[in-house]
């Protein structure tokens, strides 16, 4: 081994680095935002809907949990230009990743209503609690209480999902570690810094996280 | 619409189905490989963690340290990282082998948590009364963990495994000739991104698809014996 790392080559890059973690984080709130609401679409569908709806969400949720990712973008970001839709390519990852996450998210709030216990409803309802009382006091605060954990968990991985965003060109994270590798070839020191800066990135967002959650809606989380 | 067919016509090649069936493999051998691999070294590190001697303390914290890195590296910064590691090192590694070493490298990371989950699910009067009976660690772990322990760490670890299949595409961007790999080489040939795209997402399913079913019967049965 004949190789001398050198840091210092990369250090007036890290202000660039920090941007592109803003970036990173950015992409990974729209795209979780938006993977909640399909996803509260589609554990509703899975939950109480008819049986087309059912099926539809149903096979929304496989096709989608079944594919990797990058090819969905792929798929996105070659395709939808023939069909004359021209998305950029950070609108083509917020897009696939978007779809991809409401289809864990589905199944991950589906679970959430099933945690639901009947006879806790059974005794509100016998309190006199009207619908709206139930829904309001015992079956939202139960869901958010439950599902925060596993949700925090989610957005963690999307956020680390979003890398695939390099491939496309997005100057998120992993974006600028390979244009800065272009520019510099200190790409050991660049990988090891970017690696390092997702680690203290995501370390920060679950420590948000849980204090929100904590503070909060009283939810059993933690960061590590 | 008439050119989506003609070129359907000409996608339908052996030599393509061929591709796509080699690529297939990739996928599936390099998954497999870096999941038994990290899965092995998972194991070791779950059992490190486990011990409580004295003098094993900063290879414990190195232990903790490991996963908690890893679990929050994309596999993309990953891949470079190994990539760029073994050239720095001075060994000339073929892609496919960094990708194995890549997944092996988060692997360990995520299966350590999966085994000490299981490791969790023994009670820990179980592990002491084994220690009372002079077993030694590795008996404990044979004749009284692993036998109660499977049943817990069998379904999450093959839902890594799972997982891997779709994250290994990442591999493409390495230049291992894994099933995107293959979607990017048709693409580039000229023919119809629809159609190429289109085709390897067709073959993740048809990998993926069964597999999932799979594992969620063996999630099933195992919960269920271990109700007994």
């Amino acid at each position: 081994m004949n190789y001398t790392p050198h840091f210092g080559q990369i250090t007036r890059y890290l202000p660039y680095f920090c941007g592109g973690a803003a970036v990173s984080l950015l992409l990974a709130t729209l795209a979780f935002s938006g993977g909640m609401v399909i996803g509260l679409l589609g554990a509703m569908a899975k939950t109480s809907g008819g049986k087309v709806l059912r099926r539809f969400a149903g096979a929304y949720v496989t096709f989608f949990t079944n594919t990797p990712a990058l090819v969905q973008v792929y798929f996105i970001y070659f395709v939808l230009p023939s069909c004359g839709i021209v998305l950029d390519s950070f609108d083509a990852v917020l897009l696939g990743l978007t779809l991809n996450s409401g289809a864990y998210l589905t199944e991950v709030q589906r679970a959430g209503f099933a945690s639901v216990r009947r006879n806790e409803v059974e005794a509100a309802e016998t309190l006199g609690m009207s619908r709206r009382q139930v829904v309001w006091y015992l079956v939202v605060p139960h869901i958010v209480r439950t599902l925060y954990p596993p949700l925090t968990g989610q957005f963690i991985l999307i956020t680390l999902g979003t890398s695939m965003g390099a491939v496309f060109g997005v100057e998120e994270l992993t974006g600028r570690a390979f244009s800065v590798n272009a520019e510099t070839f200190r790409s050991i020191e660049i990988f090891t810094v970017v690696g390092a800066m997702y680690v203290v990135v995501t370390i920060l967002a679950s420590l948000l996280l849980t204090i929100a959650g904590r503070s909060l809606f009283r939810a059993r989380v933690s960061v590590f | 619409m008439f050119r989506a067919l003609q070129q359907l016509h000409e996608f339908a090649t052996s030599y393509n189905l061929l591709l796509l069936l080699e690529g297939g493999a990739r996928t599936l051998v390099l998954s497999a490989a870096g999941c038994v691999c990290g899965f092995v070294l998972g194991f070791a590190l779950a059992v490190l963690r486990h011990t409580a001697a004295g003098w094993l303390l900063p290879a414990r914290i190195l232990g903790v340290v490991y996963v908690e890195m890893f679990r929050r590296i994309p596999f993309l910064v990953t891949l470079f990282l190994v990539f760029y590691a073994f050239q720095a090192l001075g060994l000339d590694v073929p892609v496919f082998w960094v990708a194995v070493a890549s997944t092996c490298v988060i692997g360990t990371a995520y299966l350590s948590e999966v085994v000490r989950a299981g490791f969790a699910a023994v009670p820990r009067a179980e592990w002491d009364a084994a220690a009372t009976m002079n077993f030694s660690l590795l008996q404990t772990l044979r004749f009284v963990v692993v036998p109660q322990a499977w049943r817990v760490v069998v379904p999450p670890a093959f839902a890594f495994f799972l997982s891997f299949i779709k994250d290994s595409a990442l591999a493409s961007q390495i230049g291992v000739v894994e099933l995107t790999f293959v979607g990017k080489i048709f693409n580039n040939r000229g023919l119809m991104p629809a159609i190429a795209f289109g085709s390897v997402l067709i073959a993740y399913f048809v990998i993926s698809y069964p597999l999932a079913r799979l594992g969620a019967r063996l999630e099933g049965r195992l919960a269920l014996s271990r109700a007994h």
